[in-house]
């Protein structure tokens, strides 16, 4: 109690409750422009937080983080564009729906399911993880490395298509993260003999570099090889459903809340797979399917209770065991480490403050985004026209001056514009982005643990297959990448490989 | 000679992407050998640096060796990436993108934070991205300037570089 109360102070200062207001309006604005992701806004956003104390950084970065989540659904209501990818799902309903002119109705369901499932999801968070952390209180070098290695592992889940591309994206990030001082032994790795690379790729920098640069020039792109329209967004506002209306889908809500909140806290699956899940769910359990695809309230009402109760969910294997599943949530952990946060059991134990401020920030973020888009929609639908190349320009500032903020060092901007336009070329080629965010992030703490287990050890490499924990995460790991790599190879040698196409059109079949 | 098929271009490219990056790779392993001392004691320095340039010969082998397999096979359209555009004009912005950010840099250090700020959003507009708007220009440059400064330099009380062009 004592420790909830020191929290509650920390966190109801007034700068911490205004970082976790700007957060939140931040992440809304940018989660509901399309192409402009949540993570984007959480790369811009990190260097934001240098100034400012512990509490009212990670409100920032909570704030933006569920701001994104939920920002998604107004442009999918409005413009028939999911303004994220976990807010696809919300397109098949929301916007026949606005176009038979209930998109008040349908923007207020939205609002309403978010939050939700966004509290649901706090709530099965704040239960498991205490649990989870406790339970892995105990690790040593070798059980933390085979949890990373098994974190690791999500990257089959976010090799969109391709484990072989997915693999080498992640190889690709540990080895940015070997460039610099090498923390064990203090030798240089990889710095041809400058001073500047001794320091190594800072970790925002890379984020900067991966989400910020390849949107910029993507932006840039479009402007020249697209015909310009401006969007047509009507004057709208939010009509907060009836208390008959949210009884009458108590029961979806709560089942695609639980839902996301299970699929959330698998690394390696995220906002899209919980919505299209949870869409799936509604529609097989409606009394009216036929509705579904042509404006049913429960087709909004579902993916966006789902796609929320993901931030609870993802939160589990982050703070319990350091464990990023997705962008979002490897954007937060890379904030929570320059804030000197370690997530993981420890934190429990170091900090068990933070743990409490966090839960307050989560509550008050939702507040915050469910107050501004009740009160301030009408307001900020009109950024939605603005145009995207204006955007770009713009997010190229905050990324130049975000990069030169860390430690004040032109060297960081020149290091995002040749590590951007890496990962632009590596978009066009299909390498997917995601795992090299994991690899940036995991990396030095994997190969830290890796050899403190084998100098600890003499050199034994059966110390990870020693103890319970450490054989079940080396299992899992083994199984997960044993199973992608069989279905992968089966795919390879079938004769005509039959699938979804990965840019395939959303449509209510898949 | 008939036409490639759009699993088939996709193939050659995964083909030319599997040799760069085994280009990649052994380079890298080259330099790490050639670098990096292998350590005293236990699993030195070297070890992981090395380890993925291996892992990553080995997997651009298997990408391009797949490829190489599959080049002249039949298989569903892998789609578009994405990303908008192809070819040179891609290449160019790619390449504009990151001279903007690297003077933006330059300009920084010398200029200071203000006068870089404004001049690489107003050329980024004008002259990059083709605005003919004088009022959205002039606004956007002395708008994102301002607020930056005043956000991040007066609000946050980040440093912003003044520069050494300017006496003031």
């Amino acid at each position: 109690m004592d420790l909830l109360l020191s929290a509650a102070s920390a966190s109801f200062t007034p700068v911490t409750v205004a970082a976790i207001l700007l957060g939140s309006i931040f992440g809304v604005i940018f989660g509901s422009i399309p192409g402009l992701t949540f993570t984007v806004a959480m790369a811009l956003a990190v260097p934001l937080t240098f100034s400012l104390d512990q509490g009212a950084a990670i409100g920032l970065m909570l704030g933006t983080y569920i701001g994104g989540m939920t920002g998604g659904s107004v442009s999918s209501i409005l413009l028939g564009v999911p303004g994220t990818p976990s807010a696809a799902a919300t397109v098949l309903d929301g916007y026949p729906l606005a176009k038979k002119g209930q998109a008040s109705l349908a923007l207020g369901m939205a609002v309403a399911a978010s939050a939700f499932g966004g509290i649901i999801s706090l709530i099965v968070m704040v239960v498991s993880v205490d649990l989870v952390a406790s339970l892995a209180m105990n690790f040593g070098p070798a059980e933390t490395f085979a949890l990373l290695i098994f974190g690791l592992s999500t990257i089959c889940g976010l090799s969109e298509g391709s484990l072989v591309r997915g693999f080498i994206a992640g190889i690709l990030g540990l080895m940015v993260m070997t460039v610099g001082v090498d923390a064990m032994d203090g030798v240089r790795r990889m710095t041809f003999g400058t001073v500047t690379l001794q320091q190594g790729i800072n970790l925002l920098v890379a984020m900067l570099a991966l989400f910020a640069v390849p949107h910029i020039i993507d932006a840039f792109v479009r402007h020249f090889q697209e015909e310009r329209t401006t969007k047509q967004v009507k004057a709208v506002g939010v009509e907060l459903p009836r208390l008959r209306d949210l009884g009458r889908n108590f029961w979806l809500m709560v089942r695609c809340s639980l839902m996301g909140t299970g699929i959330g806290a698998i690394p390696g699956t995220g906002g899209p797979v919980a919505a299209f899940l949870a869409y799936a769910h509604a529609r097989k359990t409606s009394k009216n399917p036929q509705e579904f695809g042509k404006g049913s309230v429960e087709g909004v009402v579902a993916p966006e209770s789902a796609n929320n109760a993901v931030t609870g969910g993802a939160m589990i294997p982050l703070l319990s065991l350091g464990i990023p599943g997705d962008p979002g949530t490897a954007l937060l952990l890379s904030a929570l480490l320059i804030h000197g946060l370690v997530p993981g059991p420890m934190l429990f134990i170091e900090s068990p403050d933070a743990i409490y401020g966090i839960y307050i920030a989560i509550i008050l973020a939702y507040l915050f985004v469910f107050a501004f888009q009740v009160a301030g929609i009408r307001f900020f639908v009109q950024l939605l026209k603005v145009p995207p190349h204006v955007l770009a320009v713009a997010i190229v500032i905050m990324c130049g001056f975000g990069a030169y903020s860390v430690r004040n060092s032109v060297f960081d901007i020149y290091t995002v514009a040749i590590l951007g336009a890496g990962a632009y070329g590596l978009m066009r080629v299909r390498i997917p982005l995601t795992p090299i965010i994991l690899g940036v992030v995991l990396g030095p703490a994997i190969e830290r643990d890796f050899r403190t287990a084998m100098i600890l050890s003499d050199g034994d490499l059966s110390v990870f297959f020693s103890s319970a924990p450490a054989i079940l995460f080396m299992g899992l790991t083994i199984l997960i990448v044993g199973t992608q790599v069989g279905r992968s190879l089966i795919s390879s040698f079938s004769p005509k490989t039959p699938g979804i196409g990965r840019n395939a059109p959303v449509s209510s079949e898949k | 000679m008939s036409e490639r098929t759009p699993y088939q271009a996709e193939q050659r490219r995964d083909l030319v992407v599997g040799l760069v990056l085994l280009v990649l790779g052994i380079v890298w392993t080259g330099i790490v050998l050639a670098t990096i001392p292998p350590g005293n004691y236990g699993i030195g320095p070297r070890a992981f640096p090395l380890w993925l340039g291996v892992g990553l010969v080995a997997l651009s082998a298997i990408l391009a060796g797949g490829a190489w397999l599959r080049r002249n096979g039949d298989g569903e359209d892998p789609g578009d990436s994405g990303l908008a555009g192809m070819g040179w004009p891609v290449f160019r912005m790619v390449v504009l993108v990151c001279l903007i950010l690297a003077a933006y840099g330059f300009l920084m250090q010398r200029a200071g934070f203000l006068l870089a700020t404004a001049l690489t959003v107003a050329f980024s507009l004008w002259v990059v991205l083709g605005e003919r708007r004088p009022f959205l220009v002039a606004g956007m440059a002395i708008g994102m300037s301002v607020g930056v400064w005043l956000v991040f330099g007066q609000l946050l009380g980040a440093y912003l570089p003044r520069g050494t062009w300017l006496p003031f």
